[in-house]
């Protein structure tokens, strides 16, 4: 599964899932610590409608974890203060970028929980769209 | 007269500090933060977005830390900002991508998806409700279990994360003029100082992170008699903004393999402004300009006062200094403002003293 959409599972579903995963990979390989998870800063660059510029938007809090697994190396970065997450989103990483067999089988898992965080979102939309309006023409 | 040095006044100090914390626990009230986050969330977006550092939780605990004061909150979070490395800068975010939770138009009845009203105090009677005393968690939680269990609409197809730009349609009739998609990397007020005059991507920036009482004020000068404006909103959106950063080790940035970092809340607004425009054949003819407003959280008063102000200093008309750029742009941030107006209260003893002097040789 490519980054992006996994990344987007991992962080936005059950901390569970990460932490389910990255277990699994530090029960059987040497998962080396480059770089403990700390505190950092994202620039948010954003585009504008009114003449279709750059500008930047303001930082982001995020924690940053870098781990190796066989000479591969994997990056956890997420939003707000999680070290644990950001470590379990790093070994993940290393774990698909040194494509080991373990990562085959996480494609149905991570497609369960992404069902599960669409259809989260999919309540939360029928719920936003009850508060649209229905206008009808008054008869004066 | 020379300077004089002295020193003292530690111990005055030491005390004072602790009477500080004595205020803010007298009355043997702990907040926890995880209290404020939750129940103060309009405060959390105002500071956010003043101090331009997303975090719900930090800016809980300046709350906290603060009593509730905004500038001193704002200034806690950007002195913290400063001791932190800016690893990344994101992919670049358009509100195309917002995963709306609220979207209304003041110029249009009918819009693509429709008018949601979302979470809005627009619609309340602004009557204290008194019976918030009484509240419990038992209450919340209670509450809370209901509000889930009601059902949400089932027949209504709306995306609201593929919501179109109620401005698009306007744009296709030409009504708007339409701009090429400008790439220029964007320059940044916090590692470089501002000079004048200043590029539209400098503009924004400060506008965004201005105080929000700061950028209203002017934006209701510029609308009350500074320019005399009365624009429309074209489109006001509130929801969620995915947020995606580059692989630092990778040449290649393909957006595939960028990394989800998270999310943030935005308030963006097109606002609308009738201009009249001479077009090449010497004929004046009229079009609509937009002003741009976007902030942190939910702001929406900060966010349109913000597209009027766009749209003034876009204009920069001699005659109003909310079209001026040094007058708006040098005075709405907020540590800039307050800290300079704090310096006040520190020793001015020699020169008071010197303009003493003066007094009492004119009074001779």
């Amino acid at each position: 599964m490519i980054r992006k959409r996994r990344t987007m599972i991992l962080i936005k579903g059950s901390s569970d899932v990460p932490a389910k995963l990255a277990q699994e990979i530090q029960d059987s390989y040497e998962v080396k610590t480059i770089e403990e998870s700390n505190n950092g800063l994202v620039m948010i660059k954003a585009r504008e409608k009114a003449k279709q510029s750059l500008f930047y938007l303001g930082e982001v809090l995020i924690t940053e974890c870098k781990v190796m697994i066989n000479g591969f190396l994997g990056i956890g970065m997420v939003q707000g203060h999680q070290p644990e997450l950001a470590h379990n989103l790093a070994v993940i990483d290393a774990a698909y970028n040194a494509s080991l067999a373990e990562t085959d089988a996480w494609t149905k898992v991570l497609l369960i929980e992404e069902n599960r965080i669409n259809e989260e979102n999919q309540t939360f939309m029928n719920k936003v769209l009850k508060t649209k309006v229905n206008f009808d023409t008054m008869n004066v | 007269m020379g300077y004089v040095a002295v020193k003292g006044g530690i111990q005055a100090i030491e005390e004072s500090i602790k009477r500080l914390k004595y205020e803010r626990l007298k009355k043997g009230t702990v907040l926890k933060f995880q209290q404020i986050e939750g129940g103060m969330r309009c405060l959390i977006d105002q500071v956010m977005s003043e101090s331009s550092l997303y975090s719900e939780t930090l800016a809980a605990m300046a709350i906290k830390q603060a009593e509730g004061s905004p500038e001193e909150a704002v200034f806690l979070l950007r002195a913290y900002r400063s001791t932190l490395p800016r690893k990344h800068y994101s992919r670049t975010v358009q509100s195309e991508d917002m995963s709306v939770e609220r979207r209304i138009s003041s110029s249009f009845k009918e819009i693509p998806g429709g008018q949601i009203l979302g979470t809005a105090n627009d619609y309340t009677h602004r009557l204290i409700d008194f019976d918030l005393n009484e509240e419990t968690e038992h209450d919340a939680l209670e509450w809370l279990r209901e509000y889930a269990l009601e059902r949400g609409v089932d027949n209504d197809q709306a995306d609201l994360s593929n919501l179109p730009k109620t401005l698009d349609y306007l744009r296709e009739e030409g009504l708007i003029p339409t701009f090429e998609i400008n790439s220029d990397e964007p320059d940044d007020v916090t590692k470089e100082s501002l000079h004048f005059p200043t590029s539209r991507s400098q503009r924004l920036q400060i506008l965004t992170r201005g105080q929000t009482g700061a950028v209203t004020s002017l934006g209701y000068a510029a609308l009350r008699s500074y320019g005399a404006l009365h624009p429309t909103v074209g489109e006001l959106r509130i929801g969620k903004l995915p947020i995606y950063v580059d692989s630092p080790f990778q040449d290649q940035k393909e957006d595939e393999d960028a990394y989800y970092i998270g999310e943030i809340k935005v308030t963006e607004v097109e606002t609308l402004f009738p201009a009249e425009v001479q077009k090449g054949n010497g004929e004046k003819e009229i079009e609509f300009e937009i002003g741009y407003g976007i902030c942190y959280g939910q702001n929406e008063t900060k966010a349109i006062a913000m597209s009027i102000l766009d749209r003034c200093l876009e204009t920069a008309n001699p005659e109003y200094p909310t079209h001026n750029e040094e007058f708006v742009l040098l005075h709405i941030d907020s540590v800039e403002s307050t800290g300079f107006i704090s310096h006040l209260k520190l020793p001015h003893y020699v020169t008071f003293q010197s303009k003493l002097d003066s007094v009492r040789k004119t009074k001779k």
